[in-house]
């Protein structure tokens, strides 16, 4: 291209040629209105509108204060009319005009295209010359111009490789379930009363000397900011409590380490719940149902029948509503979890409503896996999951029937006829029994291993010595502990049910008891800990005073127990274990 | 002038790009008070397949009434009308698709997806090109891609892309060609239509991003002819190759050339190839030791590619939507990402395992591992190919036309003495043979 010599420059003035130019410009001048009426309506569509749909918002906020304002709702109409209209026009004049402005744009290209073609000088081409070096030149820039590229590439796809790394979830294909296994969950209290819900532990270095007024012994204390009977819940450097007003419900993730609350998570109302009137007892308030976790996420269930699933990080991951729970006193049974699947015992209103239910529930999505119908009425006992000769299994109780349910689908497979009344205590499983209790009357122990309606067949024993009506019973395998609100503890052999001893603590009680290591714990309401050796006759141990009073049961972890005050959650033991 | 004329073009297409994109903004439906129910919404019955086929006859038709004009009539006034046609047809009136460019994907996912059948007519779209080419070189690139044509129809003052950038540019199209067929042949996306720069205009509307990289391509296509056709345009990878096999082509001269270098500099597209000399003797043998060097440089560049494909697999995993799931799922229950997003909220209602989506997603991740390779040795087989290729002097006695690069537009008719001789004696044009 280089060595072709132009003609000299000798300006056309054909007619053609002038045409062809005047015609650009012309085109080029409607572009440019075209462009400039354009840029004016971007404008006025950025500006203008957002303006306006800010003042809507206002307007309608306002009309949700007082819906009766009819002159505030004639002037929302009007602005919602201007808006459209507005909006209608300005898409309509986009329209036209960009077709205006193609048109200009695409006139503009073809008569600038001929008089390039009319101003075109032909070639006239010099002295041919032997260009092998020339050429040989070429292909040497043109390899190192392919070399260029490689290296372009290579640079791309490294930049590429250190940006976004390895796929996470493959990495996490080996780190096991979505779902904490039921062997971590033993090492954890991710439920009410603990793995299985039989409030034992097997830690012997929890401690058995503090005092709340004192702070001796107390590692942190921090104010819990909603009310709530439920129990706290411990998974790893996590504790998990929730609470409720008739207004509001919330989690709570406070630090295991600081007690530094991280933060709180909102369960909104359901516009069915926000306008009905649910009643509770004040004892039981909107929040007794204890949370629980199955290592990944949390879940927590209120009076008004929300449920709700949060990620450690307090995102909410999904939230329903079962539906309003018809209880005399208040919805109060606590979760479980299953795998990756919640359980919630849902006993509601006459056995003959039919409304009861057991359900597992979706832990990601809060879809209902499985649910099991209950010829039961309402209760406030919790489900446990337990393991019973390889199986596990869901155990319930509720008037009259303890019923065992196959966890992984819901299948009922045994049920005892065994309790009536208004069932508060949770069963428990220990020594290959489940214990259950009919309030003020009776502790029932059945062998889960049958099928069909075992009553007659499978009860190991029963005892009427003691049967309180809120507190679970506590077992270390030898021994079933009972504690009845006024402070009764009665010892009992797990093996017939016959009574060992009996000790008057002399304080009331709403919170089970607690068997920890060797040791038994008893935490009454007025803050209480009862501290005893575990055996065939009560020795106390220790009792530390919490200086607050307090009804939900106790969580114990490695060196520390966490303990819900009537406003302030405590962490009793040292520091980092 | 011609500065002010640029700018002017330049501003006229940006923002003409941005009315384009506002014209898709819409607003929420009024709440009613009243009893009014809103009609359900109802989506556009397919387009008859008849309408299929006879857009496919069209095609054909113009693939050869334009080997006809390329070669026997030598018209570029007819070329150019004919592309104008197809600009029509193809592009505004078909807007865009079925279009031949994309059908590769479609090809590619046939060939390694036995449950996709692919439609008859794409199968013409991606073939009837390609059969032409084999016997008339590229005459679709120069008349009948819309691509093509509206890149054709904005440039107006072409200027010339050195050699070492066009060498390196060009391999930008077959690392586009690797990449499609990969991502359609294992079910990601079909990368080249996600990506049609000018899928856009020919639709009045589309993709912001894609929209601004058609705009800019075009401004690009201003001063450089063809970008898209010459840099990255995948299917014309595949036409370069049928093209060197092609029974007839495209001469600069109806007949004998008298190497006047009158068409030196006709071709916008810098697909005029100058006669050639021998090696200096001094030269050749330097470049016998470079040509040893770049064949055992082959194989090394080959396996170098296929291993930093491998490298690359999970990054290119990731454009498969299943593997974005999984992902977008894993990050948000490990609480590493705040929120959720449609699709994971979607995948959570189906109540599935996120097990099973992480399995399925490694599943689909080895894939790509496999494909990765494959796509990173092809990619180094091209480099190394594209090196060898410029280490060989071909023999040259005449001014032609590069069989692959060249589009077929008979721009170089009119600068070729003997064509003006041929057409005052009106002769009829001899049609070179391979």
């Amino acid at each position: 291209m280089n060595e072709t010599t132009k003609q000299p420059d000798t300006p056309r003035s054909s007619v053609a040629l002038q045409t062809a130019r005047n015609t650009a410009k012309v085109a080029g001048a409607f572009a440019l209105i075209f462009l400039g009426l354009l840029v004016a309506n971007f404008i006025g569509t950025a500006v203008i509108g957002p303006r306006r749909e800010n003042k809507m918002a206002a307007m309608r906020a306002l009309l949700r204060e007082d819906p009766t304002d009819e002159k505030l709702l004639a002037d929302i109409r009007q602005l919602d009319l201007r808006i459209r209209r507005d909006r209608l026009w300005r898409l309509d004049f986009a329209r036209k005009s960009s077709y205006a402005l193609l048109g200009s744009v695409a006139l503009f290209l073809a008569v600038g295209k001929l008089a390039g073609v009319l101003e075109r000088q032909g070639p006239r081409p010099g002295h041919v010359a032997d260009r092998s070096a020339e050429q040989i030149a070429e292909s040497r820039h043109a390899r190192w111009g392919v070399a260029a590229g490689v290296l372009v590439l290579a640079t791309a796809g490294a930049l590429l490789l250190g940006l976004q790394g390895p796929l996470a979830f493959v990495k996490a294909e080996d780190s096991g379930p979505p779902y904490a296994t039921m062997e971590q969950k033993n090492h954890q209290w991710h439920r009410f009363r603990g793995p299985g819900g039989g409030g034992v532990s097997s830690l012997t270095n929890v401690p058995t000397a503090w005092n709340g007024e004192s702070g001796a012994g107390i590692l942190w204390k921090t104010a819990v900011p909603l009310p709530g009977k439920n129990s706290p819940v411990v998974w790893g450097k996590r504790v998990f409590l929730s609470g409720a007003t008739e207004e509001k419900r919330e989690v709570f993730c406070f630090d295991a380490d600081s007690g530094q609350l991280l933060w709180r998570g909102d369960v909104p109302a359901r516009a069915a719940v926000a306008e009905a009137e649910i009643e509770v007892m004040e004892e039981t308030g909107y929040s007794a149902s204890t949370t629980a976790t199955d290592g990944r996420r949390i879940y927590a269930i209120f009076a008004t029948g929300d449920i709700a699933a949060f990620d450690f990080n307090g995102r909410r991951l999904w939230h329903k509503n079962l539906g309003i729970p018809e209880s005399m006193y208040g919805y109060a049974s606590s979760l479980d979890t299953y795998q990756d699947r919640v359980i919630v015992q849902y006993d509601q209103a006459d056995a003959e409503a039919g409304k009861s239910r057991l359900y597992a529930l979706n832990g990601l999505s809060g879809d209902v896996v499985w649910e099991a119908k209950r010829e039961v009425p309402n209760s406030w006992s919790s489900p446990i999951v337990v393991e019973v000769e390889g199986r596990v299994q869901i155990v319930t109780l509720a008037d009259p029937w303890l019923i065992g349910y196959d966890a992984a689908t819901g299948t009922e497979l045994w049920r005892a006829e065994v309790a009536s009344g208004d069932v508060a205590p949770s069963p428990i499983y220990a020594g290959g029994l489940v214990m259950a209790i009919e309030p003020y009357s009776r502790m029932t122990a059945v062998k889960p291993t049958g099928q069909g309606n075992i009553t007659e067949t499978h009860v190991a024993w029963q005892s009427s010595d003691l049967a309180p009506d809120i507190c679970c019973p506590a077992s270390d395998g030898r021994y079933v502990y009972v504690l009845d609100g006024g402070g009764l503890l009665l010892c009992s052999n797990i093996a017939d049910g016959t009574k060992v001893y009996e000790h008057e603590l002399r304080d009331n009680f709403m919170a089970s008891p607690s068997v920890v290591g060797d040791k038994l714990y008893l935490l009454s309401e007025e803050g209480v800990m009862h501290i005893a050796q575990l055996g065939p006759e009560y020795q106390e141990v220790a009792k530390c005073e919490l200086g607050e009073a307090c009804f939900a049961s106790p969580a114990f972890a490695d060196g520390r127990i966490y303990i819900r005050g009537e406003k302030n959650l405590y962490c009793v033991g040292g520091g980092r274990p | 002038m011609a500065r002010w004329r640029y700018i002017l073009i330049t501003l006229v297409c940006l923002f003409a790009l941005n009315v384009a994109s506002l014209a898709q903004e819409r607003f929420p439906p009024p709440e009613f008070e009243t009893d009014y129910v809103r009609p359900t919404t109802t989506m556009p019955q397919p387009e008859q397949d008849i309408w299929e086929y006879v857009a496919a006859g069209v095609l054909i038709g113009a693939l050869l009434l334009a080997a006809h004009l390329a070669l026997k009539r030598r018209s570029r006034k007819a070329i150019f009308a004919l592309m104008l046609f197809s600009l029509v047809a193809f592009g505004f009136i078909r807007k865009g698709c079925v279009c031949t460019v994309g059908s590769v994907q479609n090809v590619a996912l046939t060939a390694f997806d036995p449950a996709y059948a692919i439609p008859i007519v794409v199968l013409i779209f991606f073939a009837a090109p390609l059969v032409v080419t084999l016997f008339f070189g590229r005459v679709f690139c120069g008349a009948v891609c819309p691509l093509g044509a509206i890149q054709d129809a904005v440039l107006i003052h072409p200027v010339r892309v050195p050699n070492w950038l066009e060498s390196s540019l060009r391999l930008l199209a077959y690392v586009y060609l690797g990449a499609g067929v990969l991502f359609a042949a294992l079910g990601a996306a079909f990368i080249i239509c996600q990506y049609d720069p000018f899928v856009g205009f020919f639709r009045l509307g589309g993709n912001w991003n894609i929209l601004v990289l058609g705009a800019c391509l075009l401004l690009i296509g201003l001063f450089v002819g063809r970008p898209y056709c010459r840099f990255l345009c995948p299917y014309g990878v595949i036409l370069r190759q049928f093209s060197r096999l092609s029974k007839w082509r495209v001469t600069i001269t109806p007949n004998d050339c008298i190497k006047c270098r009158l068409c030196e500099d006709a071709c916008p597209f810098g697909a005029i190839r100058a006669p050639t000399e021998p090696w200096p003797g001094k030269e050749y043998k330097i470049a016998k030791v470079r040509l040893a060097f770049l064949l055992l440089l082959f194989p090394m560049l080959v396996a170098g590619g296929a291993w930093g494909g491998y490298l690359l697999r999970d990054s290119f995993a990731r454009m498969h939507p299943q593997v974005r799931l999984a992902e977008r799922v894993h990050l948000e229950e490990s609480g590493e990402v705040e929120g959720t997003t449609d699709a994971s909220d979607a995948f959570r209602t189906t109540g599935r395992p996120s097990r099973e989506l992480y399995d399925e997603a490694a599943q689909i991740g080895r894939r790509f591992a496999i494909g990765g390779a494959i796509f990173g040795g092809f990619v180094g087989f091209i480099i190394g190919g594209k090196l060898l290729a410029l280490a060989v002097r071909r023999r040259r006695s005449d001014y032609e036309a590069d069989r692959a690069s060249c589009f077929a537009c008979g721009r170089c008719y009119e600068y070729c003495p003997k064509e003006h001789e041929r057409l005052k004696l009106g002769e009829k044009a001899v049609v070179a043979r391979t």
